[in-house]
């Protein structure tokens, strides 16, 4: 038998490398200067938050009464605050608890919507109708509204638990009232965080389990978990990485909204929210206790932006034309 | 032919259950496929036509337990294939595979070609790993591809090749019998031509049967064996390709075969053509008796009613049409 003579120089040659769609992309954001600049300020954000302690040269709770409220000098870069106490390095600590919050907020979130979203999609009927339901419900209340009321009703209450707990058992664990605020912040941030994923991924989800490769997948015998595996969630994620980028910096302007309103990580622990509430009190005297955190706070939000929407384009190089 | 048939198709059926209306509240039914027997014999191309939207690839889907089938049977080596769940269908999934229309959408754009093809090998357990590559070379060297391109990404090569890349996955479950869904009706002409050749050449060398759904009768005309016509999701004519080219008998056929042209313009000019008038019904609510009264030129009152029996004219002749028995009888 012969087989008949095609002609295949029309579209790859000979000596290019192959070229998989993820390096295809990467080349692609590295080409987009914003985002390129965006990834760079998020690396060194990133560093600063695991680096900190190294990196400042006063305790973040220091005081030095001595010293209140300075303006920015070489001792003091971004000054000192009305305790005295050195605002660059807590506005390094708070970059560490911008980070914690908004990696441990959008990993719960991410974990709760993928796998709430996968399922809801893959399987269709009654259980995508209930996890629709609840989605719909969590996005109708105001977020700020549910946070609130979540800690102003649940604090009280768990704390008075964890005080009684001490009172029975000396374990000087529920002493530790940090674990408290950790677990309602985190908790009701996810709580309100977790819906879009969701949607993200169902729709998508719904978008690929009836494209032909995964029929194809199916023909071939190939099980659930394979299809899942193999062909749903790696033509799936591309969305979810521009979603999650952009929802660390949205993690993170929440986080400090909440401090900023109180209701968020508890002074004296450093967060940009919480300095920028202090700061407010004071910015006609002091206007360095504003400017320093709200500029880091800006800046973090600006750099995830730019590169969630490099993402967007680098990986859906046909929307983005 | 052999006598005994390769799969044997017995009055299958797939309806779809639609919600329709603002809120879902009414339910409907699509009778996609109703009541459809044939066999298919080891070796011949066995080719599917009709309008789009008449349940040829459905018929496709539902003999391949892709989609679940409303009743009927399957029987492929003497089990009801329909009946199996995923787990047990598995072993015959190796049997019995499938080629798409689209070729831009048949490949999972994350894995090369090389893993496409190779998948099934390793999951059906045909090779063993260290056997892969060759294996994988010789596939695609059976499609026409060289070995280099395992390495590629499917977003780097054209539609023909995909397809053949698509071939070549089908192959690799070494399998009896493949559905070829459209499978060139989305390619360029002259690629249409050497994907039809390549199907014709790896049928000879591996023995393989088709089940080839198109709506191209010269395409058709040129590969079948047997050609079954059908409409509104019920067969219509099933007979030999000389059988049914010479001689169709059902009317909707003959209006089929009169919209071909001749490439002699000589006998274009003298092509009788039978033009049929309105819509095909909407498969939601389709006609009663005979599903093609509504646009038959020959229609009876008793086709309103009774639905025609599928009924062997001449041997190997099939056909439903009540009018088909008294042209003969009188």
């Amino acid at each position: 038998m012969t087989m008949t003579p095609v002609n295949l120089s029309s579209t790859v040659a000979d000596d290019e490398p192959p070229v998989s769609l993820w390096r295809d992309a990467w080349h692609r954001l590295l080409r987009n200067k914003l985002a390129v600049a965006g990834l760079a300020v998020v690396i060194l954000l990133a560093f600063v938050a695991v680096f900190g302690p190294w990196l400042t040269p006063y305790d973040f709770l220091t005081q030095d009464l001595s010293a209140r409220n300075q303006a920015p000098s070489l001792a003091h870069l971004f000054g000192t605050d009305d305790l005295g106490r050195d605002v660059f390095s807590r506005v390094v600590y708070g970059t560490r608890t911008a980070f914690v919050v908004a990696i441990v907020v959008t990993a719960i979130a991410v974990v709760i919507g993928v796998t709430l979203g996968a399922m809801a999609g893959f399987f269709g009927g009654m259980f995508d109708r209930v996890v629709m339901w609840f989605t719909d419900m969590t996005m109708s209340v105001p977020n700020l509204l549910l946070v609130v009321v979540i800690n102003a009703s649940l604090k009280t209450p768990i704390t008075a638990w964890m005080e009684a707990r001490y009172q029975a058992t000396l374990n000087p664990f529920y002493r530790e009232t940090i674990w408290v605020d950790f677990l309602l912040v985190f908790g009701s941030m996810a709580l309100i965080s977790w819906p879009p994923y969701a949607r993200l991924v169902r729709a998508q989800v719904l978008s690929i389990r009836g494209r032909p490769y995964v029929t194809a997948a199916r023909a071939l015998g190939l099980t659930n978990r394979l299809i899942l595996m193999r062909y749903i969630v790696p033509n799936a994620i591309g969305p979810l990485i521009v979603s999650v980028s952009a929802g660390l910096g949205t993690a993170m302007v929440l986080e400090s909204a909440f401090s900023f309103l109180g209701v968020g990580v508890n002074p004296p622990t450093p967060s940009w929210g919480n300095m920028i509430s202090d700061g407010l009190r004071v910015w006609q005297h002091y206007p360095h206790l504003l400017a320093a955190p709200a500029a880091v706070l800006g800046l973090a939000t600006v750099a995830f932006s730019f590169l969630g929407d490099g993402l967007n384009d680098a990986l859906n190089p046909r929307g983005s034309k | 032919m052999a006598a005994e048939p390769l799969i044997k198709v017995e009055n299958l059926v797939k309806h779809f259950v639609v919600r329709l209306g603002a809120f879902g509240e009414r339910g409907a039914t699509v009778y996609a496929v109703d009541d459809v027997s044939f066999d298919i014999f080891a070796g011949e191309t066995l080719s599917l036509v009709g309008e789009s939207g008449c349940g040829k690839s459905t018929t496709g889907f539902t003999l391949l337990n892709l989609q679940k089938a409303t009743s009927g049977k399957v029987i492929f080596q003497g089990e009801n294939i329909v009946s199996l769940d995923e787990k047990r269908m598995r072993p015959y999934r190796r049997e019995l595979q499938i080629v798409f229309q689209d070729p831009y959408s048949t490949l999972n754009p994350r894995m090369t070609i090389g893993e496409v093809v190779g998948e099934p090998i390793l999951f059906h357990k045909l090779a063993t790993k260290a056997e892969l590559p060759e294996c994988v070379s010789r596939l695609l060297a059976d499609v026409g591809l060289p070995a280099r391109f395992a390495q590629r990404y499917p977003h780097e090569l054209s539609g023909g090749q995909r397809q053949r890349v698509a071939i070549a996955r089908a192959l690799a479950c070494q399998p009896k019998f493949i559905v070829c869904d459209e499978a060139i009706s989305a390619l360029d002409v002259s690629v249409q031509a050497q994907i039809i050749n390549l199907l014709l050449d790896l049928q000879e060398k591996y023995g393989l049967t088709y089940l080839f759904i198109a709506h191209d009768l010269a395409v058709v005309r040129h590969i079948s064996t047997r050609v079954g016509v059908m409409y509104l999701g019920r067969m219509a004519e099933l007979a030999t390709r000389e059988q049914l080219f010479s001689n169709p008998l059902h009317p909707y056929t003959r209006a089929l075969l009169s919209a071909v042209p001749e490439a002699d313009p000589e006998l274009e000019k003298t092509r009788q053509r039978q033009i049929l008038t309105g819509d095909v019904p909407s498969p939601l609510a389709p006609p009663a008796g005979c599903r093609f009264h509504t646009r038959c030129p020959i229609a009876m009152d008793k086709c309103k009613a009774v639905v025609p029996e599928w009924r062997e004219v001449v041997p190997g002749h099939h056909v439903s049409c009540h009018a088909v028995g008294m042209e003969t009888a009188g």
